[in-house]
């Protein structure tokens, strides 16, 4: 029965909650690869500034891999432009890079308030362009395939709009002015968040890198981060998911407090201790480690790796940060192939 | 006047604890205290923050203290540092050298290349800092135009640090006696043999000791070339 479901209800129902045999194998964060651009004849540089390329790009993990959906955009810069930010593409570089911030426009709170209440926010950025690559991509797909988009956590989103050196002294030093401030960017992130559900995304990912105990102690995600992630959970409509990199066992019972639909984590949090700590109830999605498992590994190391996160019970199968796009394609169709042959029914 | 013993095992107590407790007023009072005494200012800079810093990264390691702290940590540093190098007296005065230091294009991952160019302002290295993602031929303008000792390359990602090969090429091409040393948390002792860097370093610590290791080898080198010419 599940066999005939589409890739779209599969993910949609694990992210409600419901048991989806075999489980889902998708990301709520990017995952576009260099076999989908190639085939394309298309640079990376230039795909994230033009809704034809980026819809197409986002699609062929799909397409030539059965990956179980969209996500678009493939970078971390777009609330920052709307924000004010200049976004560096790389297009001159001969590597193969990520998007980077050059400018950071450092806004206030008073600032971060307005821009939350600007009228015409759904034309700044590239918001305009997110709606049309959702428009390419359902026009070829339908709703075969769940269409994902992500934001950043207030804390990370700070990082990247601001010095993230200040905001880190600032979150132990001047921990009231710090809520106000992550309070108000959970604003602006709910505004640009909302915006992208209404225009017609599947499911958001909220990605909170910034806040993990490699560098904030528990006791800060608690106090100073976990308020504005739970303020951005319940501004956002939709099905949400927490993505949070690093180890993040010491909080993500914390985590599951926020009031997501699903918790996502990398390798480094053990799936057996996060279970335990947050128990059957809550969905959670993991948690390979997608360069080790999809780039510098053999196929038969990503089968088996993946075939761990199954036996170890998440609830979708999920990188534990954007596939980097030289995956090998036989690693990926290793990976898809586990997830089929080792979900019990 | 000159301390006796007890003052300066109290003052260096108050360097170090100011320092780990990231106490800006205790670190900057003992600091100026020292230097008013007069007594030279190198042991106050080691045994004192130096030692701080030290137990800062124990804290670190042992998941006590975060990055924040850290970052206090190294900010308490700085502001003892700035009172009492201008009264140092250079012990391994041949041992100073001038480092360039960055994180490679692509990578804007900087806060341990910061606390790395701290350990080399502490040690009174003449530093260059050229930020975050920096265009790979920065490193080499900027290593031509200081003729530095040494560069230091930091990557945090599998993909950025694929541009350390590119810039310790460049450099050795133009300069074979500069020494490249790399670090950040992908790179490994192998990536750095393969990459053809000169040393790697798990943490800031270490960093300086290998750097401080490679100045001495060059300027043995000097020193051969020199007898050999015959000066
Ligand atoms: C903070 C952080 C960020 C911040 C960076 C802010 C800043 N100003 O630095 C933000 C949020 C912006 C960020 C963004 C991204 N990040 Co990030 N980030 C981290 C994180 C959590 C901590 C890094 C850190 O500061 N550690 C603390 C310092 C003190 O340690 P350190 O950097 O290792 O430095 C020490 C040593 O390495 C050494 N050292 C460092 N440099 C040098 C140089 C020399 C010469 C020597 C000798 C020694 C040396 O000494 C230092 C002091 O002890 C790590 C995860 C982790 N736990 O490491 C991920 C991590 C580095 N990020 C990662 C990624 C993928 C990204 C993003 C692509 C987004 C994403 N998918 O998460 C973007 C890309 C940005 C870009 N293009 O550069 C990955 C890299 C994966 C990989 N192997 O390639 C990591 C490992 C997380 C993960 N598991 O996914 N990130």
């Amino acid at each position: 029965m599940t066999q005939t479901m589409t890739a779209r209800d599969r993910v949609m129902r694990a992210l409600a909650g419901e048991k989806v045999t075999p489980v889902p194998c998708f990301s709520g964060v990017g995952n576009v690869t260099s076999a989908g651009l190639d085939k394309l004849g298309y640079r990376f540089a230039n795909v994230h500034n033009n809704a034809k390329m980026m819809a197409e790009s986002a699609m062929t993990t799909y397409e030539l891999f059965g990956y179980e959906c969209v996500v678009m955009p493939f970078d971390l810069c777009l609330e920052a432009e709307i924000m004010g930010c200049k976004m560096n593409p790389y297009a001159d570089s001969s590597e193969l890079l990520y998007p980077t911030i050059k400018e950071k426009s450092t806004p206030t709170t008073e600032q971060l308030r307005a821009i939350a209440r600007d009228p015409e926010l759904a034309n700044k950025g590239r918001l305009p362009l997110m709606r049309e690559a959702l428009k390419i991509v359902r026009a070829k797909l339908g709703n075969q395939v769940a269409v994902g988009t992500y934001v950043l956590g207030p804390f990370t989103l700070g990082g990247q709009v601001s010095e993230l050196e200040h905001l880190l002294k600032n979150a132990f030093k001047k921990p009231d002015e710090m809520l106000e401030y992550l309070d108000a960017m959970a604003e602006v992130i709910i505004r640009i968040g909302g915006h992208l559900m209404e225009s017609g995304y599947d499911y958001i990912s909220v990605r909170e890198m910034g806040a993990t105990t490699d560098v904030l102690s528990p006791r800060v995600f608690k106090k100073i981060i976990a308020p504005a992630l739970t303020k951005v959970a319940k501004g956002l409509k939709g099905p949400r998911i927490l993505h949070i990199c690093g180890q993040v066992g010491p909080i993500i019972a914390d985590m599951a407090a926020c009031g997501y639909d699903a918790l996502s984590i990398d390798s480094k949090t053990s799936m057996k201790a996060a279970r335990e700590a947050v128990g059957p109830g809550v969905v959670i999605l993991g948690n390979f480690n997608p360069f080790a498992v999809l780039n510098t590994g053999d196929a038969q190391q990503a089968y088996n790796a993946i075939a761990q996160c199954v036996r170890e019970g998440v609830n979708g199968v999920h990188p534990g940060c954007d596939i980097w796009p030289t995956a090998k394609p036989e690693n990926i169709q290793a990976m898809m192939r586990a997830v089929r042959e080792t979900s019990a029914d | 006047m000159a301390m006796d013993e007890a003052k300066k095992k109290e003052l260096l107590q108050k360097l170090a604890q100011g320092v780990t407790e990231f106490d800006d007023d205790m670190v900057r009072e003992a600091a100026e205290e020292w230097v008013a005494s007069g007594d030279d200012t190198y042991d106050a800079i080691f045994d004192g923050l130096v030692a701080g810093m030290e137990e800062v990264g124990r804290l670190f390691s042992a998941q006590e203290y975060f990055v924040p702290e850290m970052l206090m940590a190294a900010d308490s540093l700085y502001i003892g540092l700035d009172i009492m190098k201008p009264h140092m007296i250079q012990r391994y005065t041949g041992v100073r050298g001038t480092v360039v230091i960055g994180t490679v294009q692509g990578d804007v991952h900087d806060i341990g290349k910061n606390i790395v160019k701290m350990m080399f302002d502490v040690a009174g290295f003449n530093v260059f800092d050229l930020g975050r993602d920096v265009p790979l031929e920065e490193f080499l303008k900027k290593q031509l135009e200081t003729n530095s000792d040494i560069v230091c390359l930091s990557a945090m990602m599998t993909t950025t640090m694929m541009g350390m090969p590119k810039v310790i090429a460049m450099i050795k091409e133009k300069n074979p006696n500069c020494k490249i040393l790399i670090g950040g948390a992908p790179i490994t002792d192998d990536v750095a043999v393969k990459f053809g860097a000169d040393g790697t370093a798990r943490d800031a610590s270490n960093a300086l000791e290998e750097a401080v290791k490679m100045i001495v080898a060059l300027k043995n080198i000097q020193k051969e070339a020199m007898a050999k010419a015959g000066k």
